[in-house]
């Protein structure tokens, strides 16, 4: 109906844990349109009080969440939760019902790669790059 | 069959018990120590301990080119990663994912499970079928209830009683599937005769159900 509404220009974040809340706080110092979406409250204490954004609280599993949490107009989502079958779940739904254009994901488990396989999401593991940080000050081998 | 069980307890106890023999060759796995002991005791079949959302794990448990995979853990998103993986890495010819949110039927289905059991959906269907079989009336929902099927006794106050189905002019929207005359049934066709105490079964999409019942069950003027 409202065709001109859907402008893409959302930043919506997943998860307010430490690396939410951290890319947060850094999108909202330059600026950007952002939404975090977290099931607990309390978790949006670690944003900073300059954050300027808007807060949103609720079980992202659920489609009905992330409509309210305008997905529809989302330009990037960064998935960040702590559970990795959640993170896959929303990363597909946000590629394969509402095509949101840029999904950046946060898994712990390498072995899950082979699910985003061709589907245009990228994903973020804390492990290999803490690996790879490790293998750089170590002397540079890789 | 190949049949793999991935989490629960009671139900996947019920599942394995129904399918144990049979020819059947059950794989179990359960990422609950207790569960898994549970299952191993009452089954009698070796149990694989491990978290079936791992592809490691399902190597371990050798799923590859299984005929069944069915999740029953609690959380939905579990459930979906499993299936999947079971699916795309693992070849597994047919995937049943039970969830516990019902919005997430169609979800699942769009993101390529094959099929979604919802328990509370379920629940709701029994629920609405014994609530519209006090007025006589038995209703059962086909793919996702997108069709269904109603079941109406007539009565001979009703107008299309005693007449043949090619002069009652029936609702273009629904279908007379057949009609139960005990103890035969009928395939009707134009020339058909609808006599009292026959069941119709009558196939339509659910918003025009209601129209046709009305249809139906006019008395005559």
């Amino acid at each position: 109906m409202k065709k001109a509404s859907i402008l893409k220009n959302k930043t919506l974040i997943i998860g307010c844990g430490s690396l939410g809340a951290t890319i947060a706080n850094k999108c909202s110092q330059e600026g950007k349109n952002i939404m975090v979406v977290d099931t607990d409250a309390k978790s949006f204490e670690r944003l900073s009080d300059r954050f300027s954004g808007y807060t949103f609280v609720g079980d992202v599993t659920d489609l009905s969440t992330l409509e309210e949490a305008y997905i529809t107009s989302a330009k990037e989502i960064i998935i960040t939760t702590g559970d990795d079958n959640t993170n896959l779940f929303v990363a597909h739904i946000a590629r394969v019902i509402y095509n949101v254009p840029q999904i950046y994901v946060r898994l712990s488990d390498p072995d899950s790669e082979i699910l985003l396989k061709g589907m245009d999401i990228k994903s973020i593991y804390p492990l290999e790059l803490s690996f790879d940080k490790f293998n750089l000050m170590r002397g540079g081998r890789k | 069959m190949k049949i793999v069980i991935a989490g629960g307890a009671n139900t996947a106890d019920y599942i394995i018990k129904n399918f144990k023999g049979r020819s059947n060759e059950l794989t179990i796995i359960n990422f609950d120590r207790e569960a898994a002991n549970y299952l191993a005791k009452s089954s009698k079949l070796p149990v694989f301990y491990g978290d079936p959302t791992k592809p490691y794990c399902l190597k371990d448990a050798r799923i590859e080119g299984s005929d069944i995979f069915i999740a029953l853990g609690n959380r939905d998103c579990d459930n979906y990663v499993s299936c999947l993986l079971a699916k795309k890495v693992f070849s597994v010819k047919k995937c049943i994912c039970i969830c516990s949110n019902p919005k997430n039927v169609e979800v699942f289905k769009q993101l390529g499970i094959d099929s979604v059991i919802s328990s509370t959906e379920q629940l709701v269907q029994s629920i609405l079928s014994e609530s519209s079989l006090e007025s006589l009336i038995k209703t059962m929902s086909l793919e996702d209830e997108k069709i269904v099927l109603t079941e109406i006794i007539i009565k001979s106050t009703y107008y299309i009683a005693h007449k043949h189905i090619m002069e009652i002019n029936f609702p273009k929207t629904g279908s007379i599937a057949c009609i139960y005359r005990r103890p035969r049934v009928i395939i009707p066709n134009g020339s058909t005769l609808i006599l009292p105490k026959d069941k119709l079964i009558v196939l339509s999409t659910p918003n025009d159900q209601k129209d046709i019942i009305s249809f139906v069950q006019r008395d005559k003027k």
